[in-house]
């Protein structure tokens, strides 16, 4: 087995493990560590790693989880990420969590922490929000008090101390983590053939989990072991896949788009690990330069508030172009508002850029995916053999 | 001159068409059909393949484009490879220049393709997930009543009697033969009356994409069934539609044949647009 290839089963036990064996050997690792978890898009995990806490990404229970009382908690028009992810916590999979992040995605998730404060109140459970206003002395001021509460909660709760240096250099790690990341994402752009969306899905989804210095090592060996492999070049056309930012996909679908002819180039899934878009300044106050960044530097998405309609959908536009894709393939969860009602703009942005799209939806849990085949398929044979490309 | 090869993968055969294509001038080197049953599938892809090399006397490398179609998507020597829908359809245009659209009927399912002259999908229609209308059905029926599948078509136009089968369910058609069985129905009766059920849910596919009057040319595994070809005319006679339906003994091949072609036109492309080395 290639080294590439060992790396990858790595990471797919990982993903596998509902469990979260590799965060709960950390914590028991040494006395008074703790986690903190944390669900899509984003949040700054600097500061939980400043404290010396293990940020854990909890992105709902995939397909392998069966979700028995999850169902009771909400209506049949709900997404499924709540109902797992209120699964994963009855069910004792989360007992060793010590605070629970919500960020501010939808309403579904932002009464999720009101009822995992009830459900679970010896833990830490915060929602978090994030400004509309970009403005550095109104949502950046906002934005700035938000991370202090997150910190002085933490601290408070968790029994640590959050210090400016220790945020410093917890930036500077993530700043690292985020350049490692860049480079995965540049390499299947690149390479797409030597980088299965699949691998490169489950490579960065092991950051979740892994303490970030530990995902940095992985992702650097990975990188250095995928480019020394040579595999065959397909025929397939080039596609950003976009929706999937917060209930994640099967494995599966992922890997059945590729099958049928499309090299996925960019991506909006796992937003977490590349929201912010460039390094965050060591200089200065380090709450503040976070601040800066999530106002300056941070991706676009149905989640996040864009006050300028010309603006709109132009981030999916600029991807296609800098990583020569061919078309764009919308997949939403079923249920999911933000996505859902943000498709139809974005696709019309790209119908005025003349960028061919198809929209399908899915759950976490989807098990047929001869549709998903068969219209990745059509859409792939069709810019193959009709484009003007 | 280009040499193109296309491999099509199915459930219950795996099929190999080689050609050289000039400009519009195409010429069907070689092919290949091999029956799956319970062989690994891209095993015989690969076998299927090369036998389609020796028998044009080629090498591997003298192949511009190698597509797959089907179940291929894995199968290790590919080029490129194409929705099995798209290559039924160019498959069928070259085996009758007149075909405006496409009924496939594999082992596992029915589709109804509407197709322009250039043989571009422009609409389709499948049947559900149910195996009722499909050459696997068939085939298992066969099995319980003891006969060959080659055997199928010509019985079933010696039938005098047919009953028809339920369309919907594979289940419930199997327990609708079981009963006809026990009620001493004629073999040649049953396996009609399952062709003529099977005629009546392809007809309706063909209703859904608004097949008009044209000419439909039957490919997949069951395309050289006589008894459903047969059956399928004589279910669009009643329903008084023009509809010419048309099949070839090269049906089988079709969607292999489409890859291959479709292979050479999408070399040319990236031979245009100066992208070869994607195709290499």
């Amino acid at each position: 087995m290639s080294q590439a290839q060992a790396i990858i089963d790595r990471c797919q036990a990982l993903y596998e493990d509902l469990n979260f064996t590799a965060a709960r050997e950390w914590k028991d690792a040494e006395p008074g560590r703790k986690v903190v978890g944390y669900l899509p898009i984003y949040v700054p995990r600097e500061i939980i790693h400043a404290g010396g806490m293990l940020p854990l990404g909890v992105v709902g229970g995939g397909d392998q989880l069966e979700v028995i009382h999850g169902d009771a908690y909400y209506q049949s028009y709900i997404c499924r990420i709540p109902r797992s992810t209120i699964e994963l916590g009855v069910s004792g999979r989360l007992d060793f969590v010590d605070g629970m992040l919500f960020p501010s995605i939808c309403d579904v998730i932002r009464n999720l922490s009101g009822m995992w404060k009830l459900m679970f109140p010896e833990v830490y459970s915060r929602y978090f929000d994030v400004p509309q206003n970009y403005d550095d002395e109104i949502g950046g001021n906002y934005y700035t008090r938000e991370l202090q509460e997150l910190r002085e909660g933490l601290e408070a709760h968790c029994g640590v101390k959050i210090t400016d240096d220790s945020l410093r250099r917890s930036i500077a790690v993530y700043n690292e983590n985020r350049k490692l990341i860049r480079a995965v994402y540049e390499f299947r752009a690149r390479q797409p053939w030597k980088a299965p969306a699949g691998d490169v899905y489950l490579l960065v989804r092991a950051g979740l989990v892994l303490p970030v210095e530990e995902h940095s090592q992985l992702m650097t060996e990975w990188l250095a072991a995928a480019e020394a492999e040579d595999k065959p070049l397909r025929d397939n056309c080039r596609v950003v896949l976009t929706g999937l930012f917060c209930e994640q996909p099967p494995l599966n679908l992922i890997k059945s788009i590729e099958l049928s002819g499309c090299y996925i180039v960019d991506d909006d899934l796992l937003l977490v690990t590349r929201w912010l878009i460039g390094d965050v300044s060591l200089d200065g106050e380090p709450l503040r330069n976070l601040a800066h960044a999530f106002l300056h530097q941070s991706e676009s998405t149905a989640a996040k508030y864009e006050p300028n309609l010309e603006e709109k959908g132009q981030h999916l536009v600029r991807s296609v172009r800098k990583y020569g894709a061919e078309g764009v393939i919308f997949a939403s969860p079923s249920f999911c508002d933000p996505a859902l009602l943000d498709r139809p703009m974005l696709q019309h942005t790209l119908a005025d850029e003349n960028i061919p799209y198809i929209a399908f939806k899915y759950a976490e849990n989807s098990g047929q995916m001869q549709p998903i085949r068969e219209q990745a398929g059509t859409f792939a044979d069709s810019i193959k053999l009709w484009s003007e490309q | 001159m280009t040499i193109t090869a296309g491999v099509d993968v199915g459930t219950g055969a795996v099929k190999a068409a080689l050609f050289e294509v000039n400009g519009d001038e195409t010429k069907w080197l070689a092919r290949q059909v091999l029956r799956v049953r319970q062989r690994d599938p891209l095993q015989l892809a690969e076998e299927a393949y090369d036998d389609c090399l020796a028998q044009a006397g080629l090498k591997r490398d003298d192949v511009a484009y190698v597509a797959t179609t089907g179940e291929g998507e894995t199968v290790p020597f590919h080029t490129g490879h194409f929705y099995s829908m798209t290559t039924h359809a160019r498959g069928a245009l070259y085996l009758d220049k007149q075909a405006q659209s496409v009924l496939d009927v594999g082992a596992l399912h029915g589709r109804a393709i509407l197709i322009d002259d250039r043989g571009k999908v422009l609409t389709y229609k499948m049947t559900s997930q149910c195996a009722s209308g499909s050459g696997q059905f068939l085939e298992n029926i066969a099995r319980y009543l003891g006969i060959a599948q080659d055997e199928i078509g010509p019985l079933s136009r010696k039938a005098d009697d047919p009953e028809k089968v339920s369309s919907i369910c594979a289940v419930l058609a199997e327990t609708d033969v079981i009963n006809m069985v026990s009620r001493s129905i004629s073999t040649e009766n049953i396996l009609k009356g399952i062709h003529l059920s099977m005629a009546g849910r392809l007809a309706r596919l063909l209703k859904a994409i608004k097949a008009g009057d044209g000419v439909v040319m039957v490919t997949g595994g069951l395309a050289m069934d006589e008894g459903l070809v047969g059956a399928l005319r004589e279910e669009l006679e009643g329903q008084k539609t023009t509809v010419e339906i048309r099949s070839h003994e090269d049906s089988i091949y079709a969607g292999a044949i489409g890859a291959a072609l479709w292979g050479a036109f999408r070399y040319d492309k990236l031979a245009k647009l100066d992208a070869l080395p994607m195709a290499s």
